[in-house]
């Protein structure tokens, strides 16, 4: 049961980008040709639409497959073009949620088929199970693959029904998950350097549409937290961490990285950290200086740790349990950033 | 002869005689191993070898007190940890008597305060009689310990194999020579899995962020009308081991297991007063809706002390951890100069750790105890000693040594 052409312009990323390219002569160096001006436009269109649109979603537009589905990987190598994180991770989530609303209207036997390129083990499940009835079941480390990085209690695998490896699932469900494949399959194919192989008209846009958005690049979600370190802020499991390695007490190996790692953060000297950990009883100077020094990026790998989120600590069982506060955020940082700033009201 | 001379003496002549017993992992050349030598103490890691005779000849040769290989397999196993190439890793379970709660501890396990010297037995949280935190602490695998972590191990089993669904030729149980039992799977679709998808496994196996209002009202599915349903105590996966976790409980609940979970005494006689009709219900609808019988609060602590005994209390940094060295099977461990043995899993119940593990075979030897509790080596029970001189067969006395609680005589 192969797709369609109206079912390829919906779910272009089905297709083999190299070979849709080669088989439209769509040679990158080649994109000012007037011949695919109209496809390049629709490619610029594509992102323009991803970044003019909250939530982010790029359209559908029946009849016109021989522009929707070559625009697809064009627009992935303008993307690409731009360098810029904000624009390709919101046409990557734009184009995922568009896959996602089309799929709602498929039936199950369509979206096995769309599947089939992910390697999905998955298959139709009407029976019931237990006493639930489903639609799909699902093999679940293919389930895990795409769930991990949703944060609500539903997409937990505890949460979820599972029988010989396989997880069952509704259709609405099933669309998130594949949304959430080809967001991830979108932004492996963003390629480093598509710049200088572009023609300069191309180029020309491709930098125009940069700087029509870049107020909104500029926002950044980084937050400065404040030079001097305030204790009162810390969340309830630093607090613990905090008091264990003042006193000499023992701290596992996760909680002493959460602590430090969250004390380099917020921007406690190195030396302090270390003069912290000066009453355990297993105390050894260079030792811990050269840890800290680690997590803190001066040595070794050279990259600064963030420190662990509130789910993997819970995992690790050294989630204190959370006050107020912490069931609005999703990290002991996060928890500081807001904190202090309730504090300085 | 000081003590650790003597015991990696005897490691020597037993690897001499059963190195060709190790195995080695699977792909051997894509393992990193790291060994803890006896003289230097300290880790060697970052090791590979080509062949497993390799392994052995290295394991013969050197006699390390411990011996491990990497969960992971590896471009280059031998070079530093960033340059290696993780390639995947298989997947591993760590239970260990350590993470449980048992009586017996009071009676074996022994600690001394670090600051001033106070002794005394358990496992406390401040010293008696300083406050101090800081303990050096003598732990002691026994019976009833391993037994606990044999339980945890069996629900662990169950979980991979009905849920996961993993078959019994994937999944290898092993004793770890110490205190608990190891749990491999080898599965080509879990090795690449990352330390996000394996850390969902350990909250699934372990319970952590089950919410028990999903069950009642489905994630996103439909729930069968009453009359088509099967019994509650039927159902599949977490629910039905809740469903039927909570039932049991019940059942042979008394007032002051209720009391014992922070159920007020009214409350608790009036759940007892109505036993038979809360079970009835949740027998058709699983214990998820407070009711008149059974408020929210009560209903909630029942539920979370289900979870409790229904998780298995695995290790959850070894099984997250994607760059883990876990003991090579077949090896001495050198806290106890037990063997770590591999059995399949259709031998759980019956394996005996403290029968199978023994590697010391022959011989005897004279040793001053200092103090050990009472001990059980294969049919045979030692102990307890207190300051005495005793003529011990070889593994009991090797056993003493490691735990670094007797000294050889003369």
């Amino acid at each position: 049961m192969a797709l369609t052409r109206i079912e390829l312009a919906k779910y272009p990323f089905v297709l083999d980008a190299a070979e849709e390219v080669k088989r439209l002569d769509l040679d990158i160096s080649n994109l000012e040709n007037p011949n695919l001006k109209t496809i390049v436009d629709r490619a610029f269109n594509r992102i323009e639409e991803a970044l003019a649109t909250d939530p982010p979603r790029v359209s559908f537009r029946p009849g016109d497959e021989d522009k929707e589905i070559p625009s697809f990987p064009v627009a992935i190598i303008l993307a690409s073009a731009t360098n810029n994180d904000y624009i390709k991770r919101r046409y990557a989530l734009a184009e995922a949620v568009r896959a996602y609303d089309l799929l709602q209207f498929e039936d199950e036997k369509r979206i096995v088929e769309i599947v089939k390129v992910f390697n999905w083990k998955i298959r139709i499940h009407k029976q019931p199970v237990g006493n639930r009835r489903y639609d799909f079941a699902l093999f679940f480390t293919h389930f895990l693959r795409n769930a991990e990085v949703f944060h609500e209690d539903e997409w937990k695998l505890v949460n979820r029904t599972m029988v010989n490896g396989e997880v069952f699932l509704n259709k609405r469900e099933v669309a998130r998950l594949i949304q959430e494949e080809v967001r991830r399959r979108i932004e492996k194919r963003f390629s480093v350097n598509v710049r200088q192989m572009l023609p300069e008209a191309i180029l020309q846009r491709v930098d125009n549409l940069s700087k029509k958005y870049a107020d909104r690049i500029n926002q950044s979600r980084y937050t400065a937290f404040p030079k001097e370190v305030i204790n009162e802020a810390f969340p309830p499991c630093i607090q613990i961490f905090y008091g264990s390695a003042k006193t000499g007490t023992h701290i596992s190996h996760l909680g002493r990285f959460t602590l430090t790692s969250f004390l380099i953060n917020i921007n406690m000297k190195s030396e302090d950290i270390v003069n912290l950990f000066r009453s355990s009883a297993d105390f050894n100077e260079r030792m811990t200086r050269y840890q800290v020094e680690h997590i803190s990026g001066d040595r070794g790998s050279r990259t600064k740790y963030k420190s662990p989120t509130c789910e993997t600590l819970k995992t690790h069982a050294l989630c204190p349990g959370p006050d107020e506060l912490c069931r609005t955020i999703r990290s002991p940082l996060r928890y500081y950033a807001k904190k202090t700033r309730m504090l300085k009201r | 002869m000081d003590n650790q001379t003597f015991i990696q003496q005897k490691f020597l002549e037993f690897y001499e005689e059963s190195a060709s017993k190790i195995e080695g992992p699977s792909s051997i050349r894509q393992r990193e191993f790291g060994f803890m030598i006896f003289k230097e103490n300290m880790m060697v890691r970052h090791k590979s070898f080509d062949t497993v005779d390799a392994l052995r000849t290295f394991i013969k040769e050197n006699a390390p007190a411990h011996a491990y290989h990497s969960t992971a397999y590896y471009e280059t196993p031998e070079v530093k940890m960033e340059d290696k190439g993780w390639l995947g890793a298989d997947l591993y379970f760590d239970i260990d008597a350590d993470h449980i709660a048992t009586k017996c501890k009071e009676i074996h396990d022994s600690w001394t305060c670090k600051d001033c010297g106070f002794a005394g037995k358990g496992q406390p949280d401040t010293c008696p009689a300083c406050g101090s935190k800081r303990f050096d602490q003598r732990i002691w695998p026994c019976d009833i310990c391993l037994n606990s972590a044999k339980k945890e191990t069996i629900k662990l089993v169950e979980m991979l194999m009905e849920e996961f669904g993993f078959s019994s030729s994937e999944v290898t149980v092993s004793f770890s020579g110490h205190r608990g039992y190891h749990v491999h799977v080898t599965n080509e679709a879990v090795r690449e899995l990352d330390a996000g998808a394996r850390k969902e496994m350990v909250d699934y196996i372990t319970g952590t962020g089950l919410n028990a209002s999903f069950f009642s009202s489905a994630v996103g599915a439909f729930r069968l009308s009453s009359k088509t349903s099967v019994s509650a105590l039927d159902d599949v996966g977490w629910r039905g081991r809740m469903v039927r976790g909570a039932y049991d409980f019940l059942f042979s609940a008394t007032i002051q297991n209720l009391m014992d979970l922070g159920i007020k005494e009214k409350r608790a006689n009036e759940i007892i007063l109505n036993k038979q009709a809360i079970l009835n219900n949740w027998k058709r609808e699983g214990p998820w809706r407070p009711m008149r019988m059974m408020g929210k609060e009560e209903l909630r602590v029942i539920l979370d002390y289900v979870i409790e005994v229904q998780s298995a209390k695995i290790d959850t940094m070894v099984t997250t951890d994607i760059h883990r060295l876990i003991r090579l099977p077949n090896s001495l461990h050198g806290k106890t100069g037990w063997l770590k043995v591999c059995f399949p899993v259709s031998h759980i119940d019956s394996f005996d750790p403290l029968k199978s593990a023994v590697a010391f075979k022959k011989g005897t030897v004279t040793i001053y105890v200092e103090e050990s509790p009472k001990f059980r080596l294969g049919d045979e029970w030692f102990g307890e000693y207190e300051r005495q001189k005793v003529e011990l067969p070889m593994a009991a006395a090797i056993f003493l040594l490691c735990k670094d609680v007797a000294r050889l005589v003369g």
